[in-house]
């Protein structure tokens, strides 16, 4: 009676056992991978939701085979920080502004060229038909991406109307730390631009350091400039992106079956991610203007010597090392092409 | 019973029945029991404005209840919208009738606002607090949209006005709400964590460590902003570890302890 019980027993802690083994193997199946992601996105933001939610998806389906563990609010540092990060392994992947990844791959820069596009249908244009060979050139760098979120038209903000290039040109303008392509556009336009981080801004817009900077709505609402500028100049200045890119290697190392779930998983995210930026952008910029900043009309012939001014500069860029000078070429092909269309009235 | 009395009081001292209705709340340790009995608490507010329409303190009573009702126990985002707004209205009309420049504030510029701001008088504190407090609730239920986005500096600046007029206001609630505004964006988006933790510490330390509240926005806003796991996990065990009564808080306490559990579940899977 009391072997059987012990037995018994026994045989309730082997099941114990068995139990907290499978629960063990729920929580981290064998050969289970870990993909650690930094983003500047404040956790709790919709794009925060928006990724977890994936990842939780990609979890589930992949028996928690791959799990992904964000490190939100730019704990990381800056793009180049998690690149940084990423070589020694520390982190795998991250979201990033496109431009923060061109040191990868030159392509990236491409549609930030300042004025290249004229408006969001030309951008759409081109980036059907681009998108996926910018991602497949960054592969070959190096960094799988899964699809571009837009950040959208960038636009001036000043304290003093701008409508011509004489405005700009008495004005201490700001370019981003790093961004050297605008600098030299802003530069043969013979702007004089000041060098800063975009965390600065705000201040150098209070103390005077600046009177001109340049964001999309969405942006320029988040970091709160319109508490210090009075203007917003209509014109698409430059067109900025996101991007959701993991270290390749690291994605090589999952399963063909599981790179599969990642790649279908993440790519929805994203590109609702990026279907929702455009309506996010156009609610921002109503917000911009009942907040009190006022819009301002640019002279439609000095955007024109804009425009020619910096396709001037377009040979000197296309040389530079971080663009891919074939892939512009072949942009500008299809600007020509759909201007054209349009021109002819066809699109 | 309290209907009556409360309202045959209301002439006479109607600033008084709200602060009384206030502190019956507040030191409630039945969260359930005030989400069902408050509505028909604000209820006798609305009636009490209602007929006392032109008493600031009143309406700053009542735009803190709505407040905080609207953004802790409404049922469904769109009443908390509807409630907040109303919680609002009446913080504006308080400090319109507390200080008449505030009724033109509308649509002032951010240079403007803060200017503004300089000529409300220690006299006027619960008005304005009240103003920035009914604001900050709704633009929290409304914050899907930009709008919220957008008004935030503004509140922000009304809530430093408080912190200069006094400081110790409401032993520290008002470096509380600072220290979440200020850690609600990471550092390179404009936020100021450093900031963040100097008003949380300063928030403590005013209110002597009885907010439970305030340790809860500290570990969930600044600890995980900048990925300070022992912070947060210490934080919230002392909130674990507290007494929840004390005076005109012990309700939010019970709620705190309530979300220091739920952080602390999460703490291993965030960090």
């Amino acid at each position: 009676m009391r072997r059987a019980k012990a037995l018994l027993e026994r045989g309730r802690n082997v099941a114990l056992l068995a139990v907290l083994a499978v629960l063990a193997c729920a929580a981290a199946p064998v050969g289970a991978v870990e993909l650690k992601v930094a983003t500047i996105a404040p956790d709790g933001s919709h794009w925060m939701q928006r990724m977890r939610a994936a990842a939780d998806t990609v979890a589930e389906r992949t028996s928690g085979r791959v799990t992904i563990k964000f490190y939100p609010g730019g704990v990381m540092g800056n793009d180049a920080q998690v690149l940084r990060k990423i070589r020694v392994g520390q982190l795998q992947g991250g979201a990033f502004t496109a431009g923060g990844l061109a040191s990868r791959y030159g392509g990236l820069n491409l549609y930030g060229i300042p004025l290249l596009f004229r408006s969001l249908d030309e951008v759409d244009y081109v980036r059907r038909e681009l998108d996926e060979e910018l991602l497949a050139r960054l592969e070959d760098a190096g960094f799988v991406g899964f699809g571009f979120v837009e950040g959208g038209f960038a636009n001036l903000l000043s304290s003093e109307p701008i409508a011509t290039v004489e405005d700009l040109r008495r004005k201490k303008v700001w370019v981003p730390d790093g961004d050297e392509i605008s600098f030299l556009a802003m530069q043969t336009l013979g702007l004089s631009p000041v060098v800063l981080p975009v965390t600065d801004v705000l201040t150098g817009l209070q103390t005077g350091l600046l009177d001109v900077s340049f964001a999309s709505p969405v942006a320029a609402l988040v970091l709160q400039w319109h508490t210090r500028v009075k203007y917003i100049t209509e014109l698409p200045v430059s067109y900025s992106m996101g991007i959701f890119a993991l270290e390749a290697n690291a994605f090589r190392r999952l399963s063909s079956e599981d790179q599969a779930i990642l790649r279908e998983v993440i790519t929805d995210a994203v590109t609702e991610l990026d279907r929702a930026a455009r309506a996010d952008n156009a609610r921002a910029r109503e917000v911009l203007l009942s907040s009190g900043v006022q819009p301002v009309h640019v002279n439609a012939a000095d955007v024109e010597e804009w425009r020619a001014t910096i396709e001037g500069l377009y040979p000197q860029l296309r040389s530079r090392p971080d663009v891919d000078g074939p892939l512009f070429d072949r942009l500008l092909e299809l600007l020509a092409q759909y201007r054209a269309s349009g021109e002819s009235g066809s699109h | 019973m309290c209907l009556v009395l409360l309202a045959g009081c209301a002439r006479l001292a109607g600033s008084i029945a709200a602060d009384t209705l206030s502190a019956a709340i507040l030191d409630q340790d039945d969260p359930e029991l005030v989400a069902s009995g408050v509505p028909a608490y604000l209820l006798l507010v609305d009636g009490l404005i209602a007929r006392n329409g032109d008493d600031p303190a009143l309406l700053a009573a009542g735009a803190q209840l709505f407040a905080l009702y609207g953004s802790r126990f409404a049922e469904t985002p769109e009443r908390a919208v509807a409630l907040t707004a109303k919680a609002r209205r009446y913080g504006a009309r308080a400090l319109c009738l507390a200080h008449e420049p505030a009724c033109d504030w509308d649509g002032l510029d951010y240079d403007a606002f803060v200017q503004a701001l300089q000529d409300v008088g220690r006299k006027d504190i619960d008005a304005l607090f009240a103003y920035a407090v009914g604001w900050l609730a709704h633009l929290d239920a409304t914050s899907e949209d930009w709008t919220a986005v957008a008004e935030l500096p503004w509140v922000q600046a009304a809530l430093e006005r408080v912190l200069e007029l006094d400081e110790s206001y409401r032993e520290g609630t008002v470096h509380g709400y600072l220290g979440t505004l200020y850690a609600l964006r990471p550092p390179a988006l404009g936020g100021r964590p450093e900031e963040a933790q100097r008003h949380f510490e300063r928030a403590i330390e005013l209110s002597h460590g009885r907010d439970l509240s305030l340790k809860v926005e500290y570990a969930r806003r600044y600890a995980r902003l900048v990925f300070d796991q022992e912070l947060h996990d210490r934080l919230l065990n002392e909130v674990l570890n507290a007494a929840v009564e004390a005076p005109g808080l012990t309700l939010f306490n019970v709620l705190a302890k309530q979300e220091a559990r739920g952080l602390l579940a999460t703490s291993k899977e965030y960090f």
